[in-house]
């Protein structure tokens, strides 16, 4: 299958340390990518040096082929992002944002109909300040899906969300994935991870510490569910540490 | 171009919703230019003089809207946009973020230019003003003094590392270019000392090229003005280019 994001021995350091450490990742068309890791384990780094938006140390980057330093107006016509932070105007409503947003890109999709679809419809009007945790994270998610792009990333997708509305976005993203929509996501939800990625890629410090399935992550740990495996690999230098 | 479109428009819909600029750049001119034809009114400007006192503050009220839009409304919008990480969000679109920057420049030139037909309808129908000197004389300075006024603006928005070193750089910049540089305290009824001081102001020399314009004063006096503008403009657009921040 055609791969659509490719990473090869990623490396970024700030100052002394090693935010990522030779990093592969290797993302085909309609698969979902996790990565995952704890708060300060390189993810956030990682999706920007893939992004362009910062530049990387050493390693090579490609999605849909292209470079997303050099190619970057064709590539983000294809290619959209979820930031985890609000970054939207003052006083701007909801129904301007997406449509500042639409007008950015030379295809799109029906923004009315996304923000039905994602129970936004009676928000049209309001201000983005004003909409509640949850709804601001289901917008953001509208947003990232307004061009219709081919690949998408998403940083921390259901976080604030309630069980009813992640519930609702896994089986929004599950049909778009269906259709050929490539995902690469951060998530701290392990039932997300389990429900929605093919592949997961878990970092520590920069450094990539299993990379495979999420079957394959509980196989080869002494664990049953996947979260205790997660916590297992995440944990393992501690315990090994506290035992001397 | 259906980008900048509908950018101008909706920023431009934030910003008359913030106000701010309505009351700074559009309101307080007039009431300017209310304020002295009531008190002057056809009063010369000096014993002997042909002009009268409000034709000779027509070109200094008209900078009032650049100054706000320049000075205080670019810096703040540029270093929140930056703050808010608007223009990063840009960097993974189509588009660069120096769209928002472009169509953020153009709101604060419509202010002006909007504020400069106000300022000179209500002189014109009210105080019986009469531009004597070129209107193209006049808009070319009048264009020269918004374009070093706005270079000015983006070097603070684009150097200054947070909000709150912009907002005070920017108000460092305004008040007193507000004040002394005579486009609300008229240059002419201020203490030769203190005139002295408003002529470092690089918005004061702007105002006497407007008031050579408008008034149809020899060319000689211009020189100076001039050269200060065009200087203030490359030395700010280099340094911007070279430092601006976008994150």
């Amino acid at each position: 299958m055609e791969t659509t994001i490719k990473v090869n021995q990623l490396s970024k350091s700030y100052a002394t340390v090693k935010a990522v450490d030779n990093v592969d990742i290797s993302v085909c068309r309609g698969e979902v990518f996790g990565l995952l890791g704890a708060n300060g384990a390189g993810k956030s780094t990682t999706i920007e040096c893939i992004l362009g938006t910062k530049k990387q140390d050493s390693g090579r980057v490609s999605i849909l082929g292209m470079n997303p330093r050099n190619d970057r107006k064709k590539l983000f016509e294809r290619v959209s992002v979820q930031f985890q932070e609000a970054n939207y105007q003052d006083k701007i409503t909801v129904a301007e944002l997406c449509e500042v947003t639409k007008s950015l890109y030379k295809t799109s999709l029906d923004y009315e109909d996304l923000l039905k679809q994602f129970g936004l419809s009676d928000k049209f009007k309001s201000q983005v300040s004003e909409l509640s945790g949850g709804q601001k994270q289901r917008l953001f998610i509208v947003l990232a899906l307004i061009p219709d792009p081919e690949v998408v990333f998403l940083d921390e997708l259901t976080t604030g969300l309630d069980a009813k509305a992640r519930r609702d976005v896994w089986k929004y993203l599950s049909d778009l994935k269906a259709k050929g929509l490539t995902i690469l996501l951060t998530s701290h939800f392990m039932d997300e991870v389990e429900a929605l990625c093919d592949k997961i890629n878990i970092l520590k410090n920069g450094k990539s510490i299993f990379y495979g399935t999420v079957q394959e992550a509980v196989a080869t740990s002494p664990y049953e569910k996947f979260e205790d495996a997660y916590l297992w690999y995440t944990d393992e230098e501690e315990k090994e540490n506290e035992s001397i | 171009m259906k980008a900048f479109s509908t950018l101008f428009k909706t920023e431009l819909k934030l910003s008359l919703r913030g106000m701010d600029m309505f009351i700074f750049a559009i309101c307080m001119p007039i009431v300017m230019i209310v304020i002295l034809g009531i008190i002057f009114g056809s009063k010369p400007a000096f014993d002997g003089a042909e002009y009268t006192f409000l034709e000779q503050s027509f070109g200094a009220v008209a900078t009032i809207a650049i100054c706000a839009g320049g000075v205080m409304g670019l810096p703040l919008v540029v270093s929140d946009y930056r703050h808010k990480k608007i223009l990063k969000r840009f960097k993974v679109t189509p588009v660069s973020p120096a769209l928002i920057l472009a169509v953020q420049v153009a709101i604060y030139a419509l202010y002006s230019v909007a504020s400069l037909i106000l300022v000179y309808a209500v002189a014109t129908i009210f105080f019986g003003y009469q531009m004597s000197g070129s209107w193209l004389q006049f808009l070319g300075a009048y264009f020269l003094v918004m374009l070093s006024m706005f270079s000015m603006g983006l070097l603070v928005g684009g150097v200054a590392p947070d909000i709150k070193t912009a907002s005070v750089l920017a108000s460092v910049l305004y008040f007193p270019m507000l004040i002394f540089s005579g486009a609300t305290l008229p240059y002419e009824v201020m203490p030769v000392a203190l005139q002295k001081v408003a002529d470092i102001l690089p918005l004061t020399q702007g105002i006497k090229l407007l008031k050579a314009a408008s008034l149809d004063l020899p060319i000689d006096s211009v020189l100076l003005p001039v050269i200060m503008m065009i200087a203030l403009a490359v030395t700010c657009i280099g340094v911007s280019i070279r430092f601006f921040r976008w994150e």
